[in-house]
């Protein structure tokens, strides 16, 4: 696995789906916004660009920024708006 | 990296699920029917136990399960918007039903008002079905391997449901026209136009994206449904006469296509970022190795005539396809479609306030695995029976019960769906 350091602070929650099958990474992202505090941040790693989480995100108040890197990494970082 | 699925497009849960949980059952009534008719069946393609099991596996088993995905996945994966789901399913599902059963009818008591029933409703059907998702196909402004396999995949049922068509009338009327050529035209068409190419359209996509291995390579994935085409115009080039030497050549050469989509795919496997082997990675490698087999079981036949002059040679060839090939892969796939589909409509209803089931409670892992070492049981006594008629009852009943095991995996999933479906209204009833 290739990829730059992703470098998480105390409040970031960092789930790395890559690995995963779907809808895994979906399902431990849902069980960790039931619990990300005010000024927390999740962090998810995947190979692809998740609509399903997207449209989640969006109809329960969450904001997020998408970075692509070189490896084809979608790098999403998640917090409350 | 993984492809983008657009799941807002996708159809009501229960237009691919009415085509999934008929699917099994035509294994089941195929594996019966070889109890009951037991060797004789195996002695040669042309009995009509055989005919009717064959169609009982293609245009039962098959044919409602790849109706099914299709139904699915042309919205989500090829961005393609299907007129009417619930109306076409609703249509196609129950006819499909009836000319399937009008045809094995057809074939176990030699009747010709069936064949011309069963010729008429298959025509209606698949051409109302084949338009409606050609249609979708030739709108999405989707684009790449997956949509030219599909797009030929369906040229690949509408010309084998024509030859089909053709083939009954010719039994219920008499004609003049080749019938043993223009079956091996169709079971080309079947096989490789409709069946394999589909497969591989849909691999494709899922087998990076549920498998976690590399993507398929551009120039495998697109040069198999053009080599695969390209084969079949020239295996249909019999109809006009062909030396029995060339004609071997063309086949092989198919077989050879269908190989390297097999190789392609295990290369692949091989090289997945998580090496634990689930239920459906095993079914796949199981439907893959048997495709190598039957280019292997190819090259012998091409050297060794006296082995192709045998009736059963076809017998084993078809045992390969059938329940090696297709069936295992359509099994693996469904252990994999169902949940995932569960969970996601489920997610979609409960929002951020309640967690659906995960994937594997959906249908318990264990479940699914010893229901695949039934299948292969039954897989290994279907190819040993045929050259052991002794085995062949024993074998249909293995294999029955391999699809009534199925049968009862997938409708337990749907039992998962509905009552968390229904605790999740009970909840928002009493939040109210």
């Amino acid at each position: 696995m290739s990829g730059g350091p992703v470098n998480p602070t105390a409040s970031c929650v960092v789930i790395d789906g890559r690995e995963m099958q779907p809808p895994e990474p979906l399902e431990k992202a849902l069980a960790a916004l039931d619990t990300l505090p005010a000024d927390g941040e999740l962090l998810m790693l995947l190979y692809c660009h998740p609509n399903p989480l997207f449209n989640i995100l969006r109809n329960n108040g969450f904001v997020w920024q998408e970075d692509i890197r070189d490896d084809g990494t979608h790098e999403i970082r998640i917090r409350r708006a | 990296m993984h492809p983008n699925l657009s799941f807002e497009q996708a159809p009501p849960i229960g237009v691919p699920y009415r085509f999934f949980l008929t699917a099994p059952w035509f294994g089941v009534a195929a594996g019966l029917l070889l109890a009951v008719f037991g060797g004789e069946m195996l002695a040669s393609r042309w009995t009509p136990g055989t005919l009717a099991a064959t169609h009982l596996l293609v245009a039962g088993f098959m044919l409602q399960a790849m109706c099914g995905a299709l139904m699915q996945f042309v919205p989500v994966a090829a961005g393609g918007n299907i007129w009417r789901p619930t109306w076409v399913a609703g249509a196609v599902h129950p006819l499909l039903i009836v000319a399937v059963s009008l045809l094995v009818a057809a074939f176990l008591s030699m009747h010709p008002p069936l064949f011309i029933a069963a010729a008429h409703v298959f025509l209606v059907t698949l051409a109302f079905f084949g338009v409606v998702v050609s249609l979708a196909l030739w709108r999405t402004p989707a684009r790449g391997a997956t949509i030219m396999a599909l797009r030929i995949a369906l040229l690949g049922l509408l010309v084998t449901m024509g030859l089909g068509v053709t083939l009954a009338t010719g039994l219920a009327r008499g004609s003049d026209l080749p019938l043993l050529t223009l079956t091996d035209v169709h079971v080309g068409w079947g096989l490789g136009g409709w069946a394999l190419m589909l497969l591989a359209g849909v691999s494709y996509f899922v087998v990076p994206m549920f498998q976690l291995t590399p993507a398929y390579p551009a120039w495998l994935a697109r040069g198999l449904p053009v080599m695969l085409l390209l084969g079949l115009l020239a295996w249909s080039a019999q109809l006009a006469g062909l030396g029995e030497n060339l004609r071997m050549g063309i086949l092989l050469f198919g077989l050879a296509v269908g190989s390297a989509f097999a190789v392609g795919t295990l290369y692949l496997q091989s090289r997945r970022r998580r090496k634990v082997s689930d239920t459906t990675l095993l079914f796949f490698r199981t439907a893959m190795l048997c495709l190598l087999a039957i280019f292997l079981s190819g090259l012998l036949f091409a050297v060794r005539p006296d082995f192709w002059n045998d009736p059963r040679a076809a017998i084993w060839i078809g045992m390969l396809a059938l329940v090696g090939v297709f069936v295992s892969a359509i099994q693996g796939m469904l252990y994999k479609i169902m949940p995932f589909l569960n969970w996601l409509h489920l997610q979609r209803l409960c929002g951020l306030n309640m967690l659906p089931p995960t994937m594997n409670q959906m249908i318990p892992e264990r479940a699914m695995r010893r229901q695949y070492y039934m299948h292969l049981l039954g897989l290994a006594l279907l190819l040993l029976a045929v050259w052991q008629p002794a085995l062949a009852r024993l074998a249909g009943l293995v294999f029955a019960i391999d699809c009534v095991w199925l049968g009862l995996n997938l409708l337990q999933a749907v039992r998962v769906y509905r009552r968390f479906k229904a605790e999740l209204e009970h909840k928002t009833a009493a939040a109210v």
